[in-house]
């Protein structure tokens, strides 16, 4: 394995994307915020499946339950269960066009908030509304700008 | 292994003192985050206020003297009504009213998890918060403080789906138990008779029952009782009084005083 290169690049584009899910919104309006954040782990699993992996997606899940104020441990489990799918199929997603990565993104995503919305009739906290799909489908929409962006920053620092 | 431990989190040590903790600091660095990211747009606002006139800010400055002295006056027929009413419950046997002390405190940020109506506040252990505490906005009950760091703290609104709170309304004593609903402009009242003497427009208070809250602050009002026939119970909703998406300022009740034990 190669030494590892300009790896803050990953955690500060990480933590930007936390900040992102900070920004202010009203209260009705919070179910349409994209999930940046999950966007950002996707696309570093995909372009470096040896260094982002299932341990990064468990830290980016208690960040978020930090940042929510939600019980530690919430969304870990789901965001740790998509970035498993996305080890084990990186090779092919990479493959795909822009529209197919964008369903994929979508139902990776889904499968996150599946399982979130699952714990949390369990530890018996309100559960999401159905209007989350509509954030989930702007996520989706934002993937390509998000892909292209960290594409560039990837390729400029040289990030290995 | 990292599943399991999360699990473990979550299910086995949700209120375990370690975490308890990590929880407490996870408010403040939420907080000075989210600081972070509204900077810009404080910055804005400030730029814009040392450019507003002089004249503008003394036309303010008169404004506010008035309504301080209008409320003033309010106040000191309020003490002379306390004491009165004092003394009619000295009277009566009844346990004293307490003088709660308030700390005024700032809304800073909501939970970005939509499911919820959480709110960070400005104030937190150092300041004498404690989880419990009460939340007033100007018009009446806000909520209540769930979380406490050293300098911010949680507070959950009366109308998260998650929260309920005993009442009492005002024009009866009739007592019950106001439930969010996740909505902001409705709280649900359930398992009402339907022969209950309850009307539209009845003011809802806290009972102070379950020691939680201070008794007598304005909850809500009452906006729509519906009677099914055949059905045991009345579906009533009323709408919070204080206006739960506006305004960033709150009052936290600070009551020393252990709360009144339930006698009888």
């Amino acid at each position: 394995m190669e030494k590892a290169r300009a790896l803050w690049v990953i955690y500060l584009s990480l933590l930007f994307a936390a900040l992102c899910q900070l920004v202010p919104l009203t209260m009705e309006w919070r179910v349409f915020r994209p999930t940046v954040i999950d966007l950002v782990l996707i696309y570093w699993i995909l372009a470096l499946p040896h260094r982002v992996g299932v341990a990064t997606a468990f830290c980016v899940g208690v960040l978020l339950d930090g940042l929510e104020g939600s019980p530690l441990g919430l969304s870990s489990p789901g965001l740790m269960l998509s970035s498993l799918v996305v080890l084990f199929n990186y090779q092919r997603i990479r493959q795909f066009d822009g529209l197919q990565q964008m369903v994929v993104v979508f139902l990776l995503l889904a499968l996150s908030l599946g399982i979130e919305q699952w714990l949390r009739t369990g530890v018996d906290i309100p559960t999401l509304p159905l209007g989350v799909l509509s954030g989930l489908l702007m996520s989706a929409l934002l993937w390509l700008p998000v892909r292209n962006g960290l594409r560039h920053l990837r390729r400029y620092y040289e990030v290995y | 292994m990292l599943i399991a431990l999360s699990l473990a989190a979550l299910f086995l040590f949700r209120d375990h003192p370690a975490l308890a903790t990590v929880q407490r600091s996870a408010v403040d660095t939420a907080a000075s985050l989210s600081r972070m990211v509204l900077a810009p747009v404080d910055a804005w606002g400030r730029l814009v206020q040392a450019f507003s006139t002089r004249a503008e800010l003394q036309q303010e400055v008169l404004r506010l003297e008035q309504e301080n002295l209008v409320l003033k006056g309010k106040s000191q027929r309020l003490a002379s009504l306390l004491a009165e009413n004092a003394r009619y419950k000295a009277l009566l046997n009844s346990a004293r009213d307490i003088d709660d002390d308030l700390i005024a405190a700032q809304i800073t940020a909501l939970s970005p998890d939509p499911s919820r109506h959480i709110v960070l506040l400005d104030k937190g252990a150092l300041d004498g918060v404690a989880e419990g505490q009460a939340v007033l906005g100007a018009d009446g009950l806000i909520g209540q403080v769930i979380r406490v760091g050293d300098r911010n703290s949680r507070a959950v609104l009366i109308t998260d789906s998650a929260h309920a709170l005993p009442v009492q309304v005002n024009r009866s004593g009739l007592r019950a138990i106001a439930e969010g609903v996740g909505a902001l402009d409705r709280l649900l009242l359930r398992h009402l008779p339907a022969t209950t003497d309850i009307r539209t427009g009845d003011l809802l208070v806290t009972s102070g029952l379950g020691g939680r809250f201070p008794h007598g602050y304005p909850v809500a009002r009452v906006t729509e009782v519906k009677v099914t026939e055949g059905d045991a119970f009345a579906q009533v909703t009323a709408a919070p009084s204080a206006a739960l998406d506006r305004g960033r300022f709150v009052l936290i009740v600070v009551d020393d005083s252990p709360s009144e034990p339930l006698s009888e």
